[in-house]
């Protein structure tokens, strides 16, 4: 091609850029927010939908039961009026009596009435639905072990209505929390295929949003609903969700200016975004999800090989000694450190530091000290008896594989120090990763010695599902502890929140002591907020926490909320 | 020649039915429960056995094999796992993102490798071929992911000329026809180009070589002699012969139409096929991940198929009979 061609073909080119530019120039969207996620909502029906960006979306189109916060300087969940207008508790704290605002509408103008509520709870509760938040209902009446819609939720009026609960105890108000759906839409609906339910796809709500379009794989589209009065139609006219499954483009859509939030900015480009992109707000998230080494306490060959039945200690990790050696000889200050900086906190246990009240502030972190590593694993029978650098004990070298799943940088690089770190105390590591899926498969079914994995903790503390006991659905180490399983019994049968904390204290002080797993450090998430997004709310509840409130304003405008 | 090409057909059948039998079991039988995925901290334990009813996964192997075949056989290729809809939705509304990425990418290669190869294997020897090859090799040595960033940071970020991801502006939908067709073309401009460019670079070398083949034969030698022009002795003569064997390339590259491109997909947030199948392994999306198999292995055989064909007709020498 000679010179002369290109010229004119860049020429061209140039051209349509430019004009594209200038039809760029009229903003036919009104007023509008973009959000990047990192994968698709699954499913818009809060009854069935399972993934957390699907949660975030619902949270702005369903009607809500009550106006959840969380007060961060006490540590817990608030509940403030919202579909429900006032609620008492009878019957020792057993009945709970909503008082419904009567005059709520549906998107398509049907009142939502108590009779939507019960029927919700009835496919919440409905095996056959399957639906992820089954277990709110537990605590309800059930008859043969199912959950009884009709023993545990009675209709007054059609302004009241009374759950009755089987116990009472501090979860309640969060139990009843969950959105209802409009029973005019599903009352027909076939409950095994629930999840594929066409209507999903158009969700009908009450919300200060409702749905216009959703593309998967592209975009979820919200916009104002007007007619909103729960409480009131979005100040944004539209708020985009749009997927971005690659974090570097995320990032540069969030320079350039084309979404608004994002979550989570990774440490690392934390001072160029500073630096660079002086109209990027970033946030950090408090600490709700940990990070941790798991040393199986159990057997694992026994416990498989005798189908889940002997449970013996582990040959290396059955002795707490051990454990607090390995806490002790992992360096974990200096992991968190070089991983996180100031966006990771040291965790001493899975309580996470949020939940003020509850916290056993004495506990003091193991420190990195592989001396007194050594002394405890010397005090329990480990010693290098041949001198080949590794220690033994009965003819037995101490060594195991460590499981991680492949392709996180921040859990490979975990895996290297810890075998870096273990092999200074003689202990030797083999590093092995696996797909994820495979990874927390086995992890759950307690088929591994050693792994690295995460944990997300719930809004109102629940350790049970950790700590109850060997079957407890994520007791993935086989922790078994009479007190601790005690305690938890004592912890779900107070009447409020705080009447727990001297049972939490003591857990945390028995988990610190036995060292189930050794508890890294918890990650706090950066959120990239641009500036000219006002009124965002971004808490531990999330990045779209009261998203009717956000407006767009000039960026260099400091607008305090 | 019909009777060929029905022939053809009639045998992917059974090909076919065995790769989607193989699929079926290998990704029923390899290691991840697709229903592990959905525990989370505040879920159910009972909910994984009733949700891997509601999914059919409580049946053993071989009725779920049945259900599933007599699925196919009636064109139902079931629910998805991961994005509760029908997978003949899903495919619908995938399937022309990839075309209309694929396609414009195929054409950027094939045009520019041709190119290349006939600049290249004219001026042999000069300062223009080596520094086409050295640039050839170094594209196409190049990583997409990489390319693809570089791309982004610097024609998106830095210049802001280009848009970084996805397949049109959020709001397209509100704009005028040709102000969307615009709008989608400045968003296909990037992955396309980093799609087409490296097998352009190779494309480019099959040609130069098949075409410095062709050059030294006794006929075009004839057409020269004859006193034909050098742009009839090389565009008619040599060019028809020494595109045979990038036609077979073409045949070959058929599958990717449909297939997509996994790594610019997800790059670039495009949403088509190549990244549908990613994500439907990752989620062990049994249903989605058979529908993604069957699609690529029918453009494979029709890919096969095309290329067969286009020899007859590019080289009158082959005759299927």
């Amino acid at each position: 091609m000679s010179p002369r061609y290109l010229f004119v073909a860049l020429l061209c080119c140039g051209l349509l850029v430019s004009c594209g530019n200038k039809s760029g120039e009229k903003d036919p969207m009104g007023e509008t927010a973009v959000v990047a996620l990192s994968g698709d909502a699954d499913n818009l029906n809060p009854v069935v939908a399972n993934s957390s960006t699907s949660a975030d979306i619902q949270g702005s189109i369903y009607p809500t039961m009550f106006d959840v916060t969380f007060n961060m300087r006490e540590g817990k969940l608030e509940f403030e009026p919202s579909l429900v207008t006032s609620w008492e508790f009878a019957n020792e704290g057993k009945d709970v009596i909503l008082h419904i605002r009567p005059d709520v509408r549906w998107e398509d103008g049907i009142l939502v009435t108590p009779q939507d509520i019960k029927f919700s709870y009835e496919l919440y509760g409905d095996p056959e639905v399957a639906s992820p938040r089954r277990s709110y209902l537990e605590s309800m009446i059930q008859t043969n072990d199912k959950f009884d819609v009709d023993k545990s939720i009675e209709i007054i009026d059609d302004t009241t209505m009374i759950f009755h609960f089987t116990r009472q105890y501090p979860l309640q108000l969060f139990h009843l929390n969950l959105s209802p759906v409009p029973r005019h839409i599903y009352r027909n609906a076939d409950r095994k295929t629930l999840r594929a339910n066409p209507a999903n796809e158009h969700p009908i709500g009450a919300g200060p949003f409702k749905l216009e379009e959703w593309t998967r794989q592209q975009q979820i589209v919200l916009t104002r609903n007007n007619n909103s009065t729960l409480p009131y139609p979005a100040k944004l006219e539209r708020v985009i969700f749009r997927v971005i499954s690659e974090p570097t483009t995320r990032l540069t859509e969030l320079k350039k200016g084309e979404i608004d939030i994002m979550r989570p900015v990774y440490p690392e480009d934390v001072s160029d975004i500073q630096e660079n992109n002086p109209n990027i707000k970033l946030q950090t998230l408090p600490p709700r999800s940990y990070e941790y080494i798991g040393w199986s306490n159990i057997d694992v060959k026994e416990y498989q090989a005798s189908g889940k039945k002997n449970i013996l200690p582990h040959p290396l990790f059955g002795d707490r000694r051990v454990r607090q050696a390995l806490t002790y000889a992992i360096n974990r200050k200096g992991i968190l450190d070089d991983q996180l900086g100031p966006y990771g906190e040291l965790a001493v246990t899975d309580f996470s530091p949020v939940f003020r009240w509850a916290i056993q502030h004495d506990l003091i972190p193991y420190p990195y000290d592989p001396e007194r590593a050594r002394q405890l694993l010397r005090a329990s029978g480990w010693s290098d008896s041949n001198g080949d650098g590794v220690l033994d004990k009965g003819g037995k070298d101490f060594e195991f594989t460590l499981y991680y799943n492949v392709g996180n940088k921040r859990r490979e690089y975990v895996a290297t120090m810890v075998q870096e770190n273990l092999k200074q105390v003689g202990i030797k590591v083999t590093l092995q990763s696996v797909e994820p899926v495979v990874l927390y498969q086995n992890i759950e079914a307690k088929k591994y010695d050693a792994f690295i994995a995460g944990f997300s903790v719930g809004l109102a503390i629940d350790p049970a599902d950790r700590w109850g006991d060997i079957n407890s659905p994520f007791n993935t180490v086989g922790f078994q502890n009479k007190r601790v399983a005690e305690l938890l019994k004592l912890g779900l049968h107070v009447a409020t929140e705080r009447d727990a904390g001297p049972f939490w204290k003591e857990i945390q002080a028995i988990l610190h002591q036995e060292q189930p797993c050794t508890f890294m450090y918890w990650v706090k998430d950066i959120v990239g907020v641009n500036r000219r997004l006002k009124h965002t709310n971004v808490n531990i509840l999330g990045v779209t926490d009261h998203m009717w409130d956000w407006m767009i304003g000039d960026p260099n405008s400091a607008v305090t909320y | 020649m019909l009777r060929y090409i029905s022939r053809r057909v009639l045998s992917a059948v059974p090909l076919l039915f065995g790769l989607l039998t193989i699929t079926f079991f290998i990704i029923r039988l390899a290691p991840g429960d697709p229903v592990s995925l959905y525990i989370q901290s505040d879920v159910d334990p009972q909910y994984a056995n009733n949700l891997r009813e509601a999914l059919g996964l409580a049946d053993p192997l071989p009725v779920q094999y049945v259900k599933w075949l007599k699925g196919t056989l009636t064109g139902e290729l079931g629910m998805s796992f991961s994005k509760h809809t029908e997978v003949t939705r899903i495919l619908a509304q995938t399937i022309p993102n990839t075309i209309l990425l694929t396609f414009f990418a195929l054409c950027f290669n094939f045009i520019l490798g041709i190119i290349i190869g006939i600049i290249t294997a004219l001026k042999r020897g000069s300062a223009v071929d080596h520094a086409v090859n050295i640039t050839s090799l170094f594209v196409y040595s190049m990583p997409e992911f990489w390319l693809g960033l570089m791309l982004i940071l610097g024609v998106s970020l830095h210049l802001g000329i280009l848009p970084a991801s996805g397949m049109h502006a959020p709001m397209a939908k509100y704009l005028s026809m040709p102000e969307y067709v615009w709008d989608v073309f400045k968003h296909m401009i990037l992955p396309v180009f980093v799609l087409g460019v490296a097998s352009a670079a190779a494309t480019g070398r099959y040609m130069r070589g098949s075409l410095l083949e062709v050059i030294n034969q006794d006929y075009v030698r004839t057409a020269r002699a004859k006193g034909l022009s050098e742009f009839l002795v090389i565009g008619k003569h040599a060019l028809r012969n020494a595109l045979i064997p990038i036609i077979t390339l073409l045949g070959l590259s058929l599958p990717f139409l449909l297939g997509g491109a996994v790594i610019v997909e997800t790059v670039f947030s495009w949403p088509g096929m190549g990244k549908l199948t990613i994500d439907a392994i990752f989620s062990r999306d049994y249903p989605l991940i058979i529908a993604c198999t069957m699609v690529s292995g029918v453009m494979v055989i029709l890919g096969n198929l095309v290329a067969d064909v286009l020899y007859a007709l590019v080289d009158p020498r082959i005759r299927y009979e």
